[in-house]
C-alpha cells in the first residue's frame, strides 16, 4: 500500500485526481489538537474540507456551529488561530487564505463565547443562557447603557467578547519590514484582467508591479476546468495562457510579481499599501534565509504608483435563506474552486440554488467528480443558457422558478426545502419539497470587489445592469485609478480581456510610454443568459418568524434583525449597519453588505440605490501589527542622538536622560550612590572645585550678513545694536503671542557674524522660525543662517578652579581682566582650534569650550588628564538643573509653558520696548491681559521647616498652590511648582514656582495640597537663592 | 533647555563697541583643522565605533564611512552677479543650478544643490579651510559659507543590494530611471533625514548628521543583514 493511498484514506473528501495540489507531497497539520494530513498546494481550508471537518467555529452571537462558506478573502467563518508556540500565535487567519505547511497548528477562535458567557453571568444572571430571543439587534446598546457609571466595567468584558482570536503573550521573535516602491503601473489582482493589463504595460517598458492576495498568480484562471465548460484562450486551456504571460512578465527587469500580497489600502495620490506575506506559507516562524540571516516574515510595500489598475475580480453573493449558516451551505463558486483547484468535494449530495448561469459550473464539476447533484433550483422561470442545457443533458434535475428556502440540519446540512417563489410579491407560491442532501451551494450573482476604489471616499455606484456596485471611476478621488474585468462589472471572459487591454494601454499612455504590441487571446464562445436579481429568498413564514436567515455570518446579523432595525426607525443604511453590526469585524461586509442593503430596501419599500451606497475603509483584510511597525521597533524605534563624548559617559557608568531624541548624561553615580547622593556630590564639586558638563546638545546657529544684528533685534525681545565684537549676551525670544518661546546666549564673532545658541529642544524649530521670518517677512535683510549644532562639541567647565584647569590646555589668555565674563576668544584648546565662551549657567566661573566635534572626545579626555588635581567632576543634567535653579535661571519648557511672558518671569530688563523697529511679541505684550499685575509670576519657594528633617522636604513638581488651605473644595488654585530640588549648597529644599501676583507676595506663606491628603507649606521668596549679587561668575 | 545663559541684568545692558563700517565681509573664519599629527592622533569619526571592518563573504552590501571630509554649507542667491562665477573660481566646479543635482571632480570635490539658496560642498578634509577662504575671497554681497565638517559624515553604500536597502529606508525613488548618477536630494530616511546622492553607477553616498550617525548606521546594518555585509575600514 503506497503512502498515497494512506493519504486518500485519511482525507475522505479528496478526489483521486485533478486540482493543483501535489499528491506526492503530504503535509501534516493539526486542528484543535488533532492531527490530519493535507497536500502541498492546499490551503488550510481545502485541507480541512478534505478531511471532512464541517464545524470549524461557533458563531459570534448565537454560538451556532459554522463551517466553510467561501474559498477566498470573503470567508466569514473559518477565522482561525494559528501557531505552535506561544510567541508564534497569529489570530484571525482566514483558513481560505492560509497555505498549508508541514506542522501547521490551528485552533478555532471560540474565545469570545466564553467571554460573552462571562459578561452575561456577571451582569445579567437572569438571562441565563444565550439565545436569539434575548439578543435582538441593539442588544448591547439597550442593555449596557445604564447605569452610565458601570460602562467602564461592562466595557472590558464587551471588548473581550467582541474579539475573535487572541494575541500572543510572548514577544514575537520574527521581524517585519517596509519597502518603499515607486512604479508606473500597479496592477492589483492577477486574474485574466490583471495579467492582460500587466502584459500590455510591461511590453511597453513601464515599471510594473502585479500583486495578488493568493498563493499563486492567476486568479480565476486557476480554477478553470473543461469539466465546467470553462473557455479556452487561443484554443488552449486558459491556464496555459496564464503560464506563458507569467513567464514573460518574470523575464522583464522592471516588473515585480508579488503573490501572497494583498492591496489593503488605497490612499490619496495613488499611494497604495500592500501587505506581502513572505514566509507564512512556509512555517510558523520565518525560517532563516540561505545566508543564515533572519528575513522579514511580512512586508508592507508602500507603493506610489503613477497609475493603479484595480483588477480585483468579484465576490459571489450567497442567497439569504433560512438556516443558510448550517455547515454544508457554501457559495457555488467556492464549491467549484475546491473541486477544480484543490481536488476536494464539499460533500456527496449537492443541491444548487441559483439565479444565474455561471453558478452552474458547480453542478457540472460536481457531477464530473462522480458526486450526485440532487437538483438545481433556479429562480428564473425559464433558464436556458449553454451551461443550463449542459446540466440538463447530464441528467441533472432543474427546478425552474424556485429556490432553496430553508436548509435542514444542525451540525451539517441534511436536506433542502425547495419551493417555487414569486420574487416581486416576496412570497412562496407553491408546495415545499424537501430533498435530502449534505451540501447546498447558492449563488445570487457577483459583486465587484470595489473596496479599494472606495477607500479615498469615492462611493461606489449602483448598476442595474449587473445588480451590484461599480467603482466610481472618474471621481476626483480616483485620479490615475482605473478598474477592469469583473471588478468593473465585466464578467464575460472576452469582455474582461478587451477591457483589461484598454486599461493597460491607457495606463502606459498616461505614463508617456509608447504602447507595444500585445494581442488579446481568442476566447472560445460561451453564451450566458441574464441573471434575475434575488437576494433574500422568501420563506413560507414571514421573515420575523421564519428560521434565521443570515445576512452577515460573521456578525450573526439576520434578515429579521435588519427588518427590526428598519421598524425601529433606522432608515439610513449607515444606521442599520451600526445598529445591527452588519459589516463589522474582520469581514467588513464582503459577503453580506449588498444582501443587507437589499433586505433594508425591501422593508422600506424602495430600491437599493435609494437605500444608500456602501463605503469601505482600509484595510481590506486584517494586517498584522508587525507589518505596520516594520523595523521601527526595539533599538530602532526612534532615532537616538549621541554627542561626540558619549562613549566616555557610558564607560563612566553614567545614567542617561532622554532630552528629545538626545541621550544626555543624567548623573554619574559612583559606587553604590543613588541619584540623590550623586547629584549632591556633583553640585558641591561645582560650587567648591570644578565640574564639566557635556553641553553639545545645545542648539547652535551660525548667523551672518550685514543685517544680522538687525535681524537679532527683531527676533529677540532685547537689544543687540550695541553688542561689541567678541561679546556675548543673553537673549529671550517670544512667540508672536508675547509668550516666552526660547532663550540662549548669542555671541558677536564679527560685525556681521553671530553665533546663536538655543535650547536643546528648540534647535530645529528655532532655525525654522528664523527662516520663516526671513523668507516671508523680511527678505530684504541681508542675513543667512546655518545650523552648527552637530558641528561643535561643547564642554562646559565650571567652578572656582575652572580657570586653572582650562589654563593648562589652552594658549588663550584667561586672565580675569583681559578675558571678562560674557566674552569669547579663539585659540587652541588641547591642540585643537576652537573658541572659548566665558558664560555661565551655574553662577560659577565658567568657560564653555567649543571644538569641532571630531575632536570633542579628545579634548574631554585631556580635561580629565589635567583635572585630577583640581578635583574635576563630570556632572549631568540633573546637577545642571539644581545649580541653575539655585541661581533662579529658568529652563524654557520647564519653568515656562507657553503662557508666560518675560515680565511674568521678572525679566523686564530683557525687554527692549524702545528698540526702533518692532520685534516679535512686542504688540502682544501691550495687551491689557499681558499687563495685568495678578498674572502668574515666577517666584521662589522654600518649604516651611517645623522640625528636624524638614530641610529634606522637596515640594513635588507640578504641585498646585493655594492661598487658603481651609477654603471649601474646589479651592482656588493660584499657581504651581515648576522646578524643585534639594540643594546641598543651601542645605534645604527649594523650588521655582509661578504664583498669581507672586512678585508682590514675597514673604507670604502658601499651601500645596497633595494627592495623599496632606498639605505642604512654603514661603514665597526671590527666585535667586544663591550668590544673589552674581559675584561668583565674575571672579 | 538652555544650558548656558546668564540672567544678569548688568550683562544685558553691556555697551562695549560701536558699529563698524562694513565694506567687506568680516566673518570670523578660523582654520578648524589641527595639525596632521594632532588630527591623526585625536580625531574620532561619528561611526568609528560602529563601522568596524567586517566581511560576511559574497556580501550584497558594502558600507564604508568616508570620515573627516571637509563639509561646507554655502548659501547665497544664484541670481546675484558674480555668485556662480565666484563659486566656480574658488572651487573649480560649476555651481549646480538644476535642483537635486551635484557636480563632482576627480580631486574629490563636489557641490550639490540643496535648495534654491543652499549648496553642500564636500572636499578632502585638509582642503576645507583653503576652499572656505577662497570662497570668501571670491564672493561678495549676500552669501554665507559655514564649515560644518564636524557635524556630518559620509556613508558610502554599494553592492548588488544597495537599491533594496535604500527602498527599505527611504520614500525617495531610487530606481536608476529616477535617480541617475549625479542626482542628490535631502531625503527622509527611516525616522531621520539625510542627504542621499548617487556618485557613480555603483555607489550611493549618504551624508548624515553626526548625532544621527549611530541610529542611521544601525538602521543600515539591520536592513543589510539579510544580504550579507562588507564594511571597509
Amino acid at each position: 500500500m503506497s503512502q498515497q493511498d494512506n493519504q486518500t484514506a485519511a482525507a475522505p473528501r479528496r478526489l483521486a485526481s485533478g486540482g493543483r495540489i501535489d499528491r506526492a507531497t503530504p503535509l501534516t497539520f493539526t486542528f484543535n489538537g488533532k492531527r490530519y494530513q493535507g497536500l502541498a498546494g492546499d490551503t488550510l481550508a481545502s485541507a480541512l474540507m478534505a478531511n471532512g471537518l464541517d464545524v470549524l467555529n461557533a458563531s459570534f452571537k448565537y454560538a451556532r456551529p459554522r463551517g466553510l462558506v467561501a474559498a477566498g478573502a470573503e470567508e466569514p467563518n473559518a477565522i482561525l488561530q494559528l501557531g505552535s508556540t506561544e510567541a508564534g500565535q497569529v489570530p484571525n487567519v482566514r483558513a481560505t487564505q492560509q497555505a498549508l505547511y508541514d506542522g501547521l497548528e490551528a485552533h478555532a477562535v471560540s474565545g469570545w463565547v466564553k467571554a460573552q458567557k462571562d459578561l452575561m453571568s456577571r451582569f445579567l444572571p437572569q438571562v441565563g443562557k444565550l439565545g436569539g430571543k434575548f439578543m435582538p439587534p441593539g442588544f448591547y446598546y439597550k442593555t449596557f447603557m445604564a447605569p452610565a457609571s458601570l460602562w467602564m466595567t461592562y466595557e472590558k468584558y464587551i471588548r473581550k467578547a467582541a474579539g475573535l482570536g487572541r494575541s500572543p503573550l510572548e514577544e514575537d521573535p520574527d521581524i517585519y519590514d517596509h519597502l518603499h516602491q515607486h512604479t508606473d503601473v500597479l496592477v492589483i489582482g492577477s486574474g485574466p484582467a490583471g495579467l492582460m493589463a500587466a502584459l500590455v504595460a510591461a511590453r511597453s517598458g513601464a515599471r510594473v508591479i502585479l500583486c495578488d492576495e493568493q498563493e499563486e498568480l492567476g486568479g480565476s484562471l486557476l480554477s478553470m476546468s473543461a469539466d465546467c465548460l470553462d473557455q479556452t484562450l487561443d484554443g488552449q486551456p486558459a491556464i496555459e495562457w496564464r503560464d506563458a504571460v507569467l513567464a514573460e512578465l518574470e523575464a522583464c527587469e522592471d516588473v515585480q510579481l508579488l503573490p501572497r500580497t494583498t492591496a489593503n489600502g488605497y490612499h490619496d495620490h495613488n499611494f497604495v499599501t500592500l501587505h506581502e506575506r513572505r514566509t507564512e506559507h512556509q512555517a510558523d516562524l520565518a525560517p532563516l534565509n540561505a545566508r543564515g540571516a533572519q528575513q522579514a516574515r511580512s512586508r508592507l510595500h508602500r507603493v506610489r504608483a503613477h497609475r493603479v489598475i484595480m483588477a480585483t475580480g468579484a465576490h459571489e453573493r450567497p442567497l439569504v435563506y433560512s438556516h443558510n449558516d448550517v455547515p454544508g451551505n457554501l457559495l457555488a463558486g467556492a464549491v467549484t474552486t475546491y473541486l477544480t483547484r484543490y481536488g476536494v468535494a464539499a460533500g456527496d449530495k449537492l443541491v444548487l440554488s441559483v439565479n444565474n448561469d455561471h453558478a452552474y459550473r458547480a453542478a457540472l464539476a460536481w457531477a464530473a467528480a462522480g458526486r450526485e447533484v440532487v437538483a438545481i433550483a433556479d429562480a428564473r422561470p425559464d433558464p436556458a443558457g449553454v451551461m443550463v442545457e449542459a446540466a440538463r443533458a447530464a441528467g441533472i434535475r432543474i427546478i425552474a422558478g424556485a429556490a432553496v428556502i430553508e436548509a435542514k440540519g444542525e451540525r451539517r446540512v441534511t436536506g433542502a426545502r425547495i419551493a417555487a417563489i414569486d420574487i416581486d410579491a416576496f412570497s412562496v407560491t407553491g408546495a415545499v419539497e424537501e430533498l435530502a442532501c449534505d451540501t447546498i451551494a447558492s449563488s445570487g450573482g457577483y459583486s465587484p470587489v470595489v473596496h479599494l476604489a472606495a477607500h479615498t471616499g469615492a462611493r461606489p455606484v449602483w448598476s442595474d445592469e449587473i445588480h451590484g456596485f461599480l467603482p466610481a471611476l472618474g471621481a476626483p478621488m480616483l485620479k490615475g485609478f482605473d478598474a477592469c474585468g469583473a471588478a468593473n462589472g465585466s464578467f464575460a471572459l472576452e469582455d474582461v480581456l478587451v477591457a483589461a487591454y484598454a486599461s493597460g494601454v491607457a495606463a502606459v499612455e498616461a505614463c508617456e510610454f509608447e504602447t507595444a504590441q500585445a494581442e488579446v487571446p481568442a476566447v472560445s464562445e460561451l453564451a450566458e443568459t441574464p441573471m434575475l436579481p434575488l437576494y433574500q429568498v422568501p420563506h413560507d413564514k414571514p421573515t420575523a418568524r421564519a428560521p434565521k436567515q443570515f445576512v452577515d455570518l460573521q456578525n450573526d446579523v439576520t434578515a429579521a434583525g435588519i427588518e427590526l432595525a428598519t421598524r425601529e426607525g433606522f432608515e439610513s443604511i449607515e444606521h442599520v449597519k451600526r445598529y445591527t453590526a452588519m459589516g463589522f469585524g474582520t469581514d467588513q461586509g464582503k459577503l453580506g453588505n449588498i444582501n443587507g442593503m437589499a433586505v433594508a430596501a425591501r422593508c422600506l419599500g424602495q430600491t437599493i440605490p435609494d437605500t444608500g451606497t456602501t463605503v469601505f475603509r482600509p484595510n481590506y483584510t486584517p494586517v498584522t501589527f508587525g507589518a505596520i511597525v516594520g523595523r521601527h521597533c526595539g533599538e530602532l524605534f526612534d532615532p537616538i542622538r549621541y554627542t561626540a563624548m558619549h562613549e566616555w559617559h557610558v564607560a563612566q557608568g553614567a545614567k542617561f536622560e532622554d532630552v528629545g531624541q538626545w541621550k544626555r548624561p543624567w548623573y554619574y553615580p559612583q559606587g553604590s550612590e543613588d541619584m540623590h547622593a550623586a547629584v549632591e556630590r556633583e553640585c558641591l564639586a561645582v560650587r567648591e572645585k570644578v565640574g564639566v558638563l557635556d553641553a553639545s546638545t545645545l542648539g547652535k546657529i551660525d548667523i551672518t550678513g550685514r543685517d544680522a544684528r538687525e535681524f537679532l533685534n527683531r527676533i529677540y525681545t532685547n537689544a543687540w545694536a550695541k553688542l561689541g565684537v567678541g561679546k556675548a549676551r543673553y537673549g529671550l525670544m517670544c512667540h508672536d503671542d508675547g509668550m516666552v518661546m526660547d532663550d540662549g546666549v548669542t555671541t558677536c564673532l564679527a560685525e556681521d557674524h553671530f553665533l546663536m545658541t538655543t535650547t536643546t529642544g528648540g534647535a530645529a524649530s528655532i532655525l525654522e522660525w528664523l527662516e520663516l521670518w526671513h523668507q516671508t517677512e523680511w527678505p530684504e535683510l541681508d542675513v543667512q543662517m546655518t545650523s552648527v549644532t552637530d558641528h561643535w562639541a561643547t564642554l562646559t567647565v565650571t567652578g572656582p578652579e575652572a580657570r586653572a584647569l582650562v589654563g593648562e590646555l589652552t594658549d588663550i589668555d584667561l586672565d580675569r581682566d583681559s578675558f571678562k565674563f560674557m566674552e569669547v576668544r579663539e585659540g587652541l584648546i588641547a591642540d585643537i582650534p576652537g573658541r572659548i565662551f566665558r558664560i555661565s549657567f551655574t553662577g560659577e566661573l565658567s568657560y564653555e569650550l567649543n571644538v569641532p566635534a571630531n575632536y570633542g572626545l579628545h579634548v574631554w579626555k585631556r580635561l580629565f588628564e589635567c583635572g585630577k588635581k583640581y578635583g574635576l567632576t563630570p556632572y549631568g543634567t540633573e546637577t545642571m538643573h539644581v545649580l541653575r535653579a539655585e541661581k533662579g535661571f529658568i529652563i524654557v519648557g520647564q519653568d515656562t509653558d507657553g503662557s508666560i511672558t518675560p515680565e511674568d518671569l521678572g525679566m523686564q530688563w530683557c525687554v527692549g520696548y524702545n528698540k526702533p523697529y518692532s520685534w516679535i511679541g512686542k504688540r502682544a505684550l501691550s495687551r491689557p491681559d499681558t499687563r495685568r499685575d495678578d498674572r502668574k509670576q515666577m517666584v521662589g519657594l522654600i518649604p516651611t521647616r517645623k522640625k528636624a528633617g524638614d530641610e529634606r522636604i522637596v515640594l513635588p513638581e507640578g504641585s498646585q498652590i493655594v492661598f487658603d488651605p481651609e477654603h471649601a473644595i474646589p479651592m482656588p488654585m493660584v499657581g504651581h511648582v515648576t522646578s524643585s530640588y534639594y540643594s546641598p549648597t543651601l542645605g534645604h529644599g527649594f523650588a521655582l514656582a509661578v504664583v498669581k501676583g507672586g512678585a508682590k507676595r514675597i514673604g507670604e506663606t502658601v499651601f500645596l495640597p497633595q494627592a495623599d491628603g496632606t498639605t505642604l507649606e512654603a514661603e514665597i521668596t526671590s527666585p535667586v537663592f544663591y550668590d544673589k549679587k552674581g559675584e561668583r561668575q565674575h571672579v | 533647555m538652555s544650558d548656558a545663559t546668564t540672567l544678569d541684568p548688568q550683562a544685558g545692558a553691556a555697551v562695549d563697541a560701536q558699529p563698524q563700517d562694513m565694506t567687506s565681509s568680516q566673518t570670523s573664519v578660523i582654520d578648524q583643522r589641527p595639525t596632521p599629527e594632532v588630527h591623526a592622533q585625536c580625531a574620532r569619526s561619528p561611526l568609528a565605533h560602529l563601522f568596524t571592518a567586517r566581511d560576511d563573504g559574497d556580501a550584497g552590501i558594502v558600507l564604508q564611512e568616508k570620515a573627516f571630509l571637509g563639509h561646507l554649507t554655502l548659501r547665497g542667491d544664484p541670481a546675484q552677479p558674480g555668485f556662480a562665477e565666484g563659486v566656480e573660481a574658488a572651487l573649480g566646479l560649476a555651481l549646480p543650478l538644476t535642483p537635486a543635482t551635484l557636480h563632482q571632480n576627480e580631486g574629490g570635490r563636489s557641490i550639490q544643490w540643496l535648495s534654491p539658496d543652499e549648496w553642500l560642498i564636500l572636499v578632502p578634509g585638509e582642503e576645507a579651510f583653503t576652499v572656505e577662504k577662497a570662497l570668501h575671497e571670491a564672493l561678495a554681497g549676500r552669501y554665507q559659507v559655514v564649515n560644518v565638517s564636524g557635524g556630518q559624515t559620509v556613508i558610502s553604500l554599494s553592492g548588488d543590494q544597495a537599491r533594496q536597502v535604500l527602498m527599505k529606508s527611504t520614500p525617495t525613488d531610487v530606481h536608476p530611471r529616477a535617480f541617475p548618477v549625479g542626482r542628490g536630494v535631502p531625503a527622509v530616511f527611516a525616522k531621520a533625514t539625510l542627504v542621499l546622492r548617487r556618485v557613480s553607477e555603483s555607489e550611493f553616498e549618504l551624508v548624515v548628521r553626526r548625532s544621527f550617525a549611530d541610529y542611521l548606521g544601525r538602521w543600515l546594518l539591520d536592513a543589510s543583514e539579510e544580504f550579507g555585509v562588507c564594511i571597509k575600514g
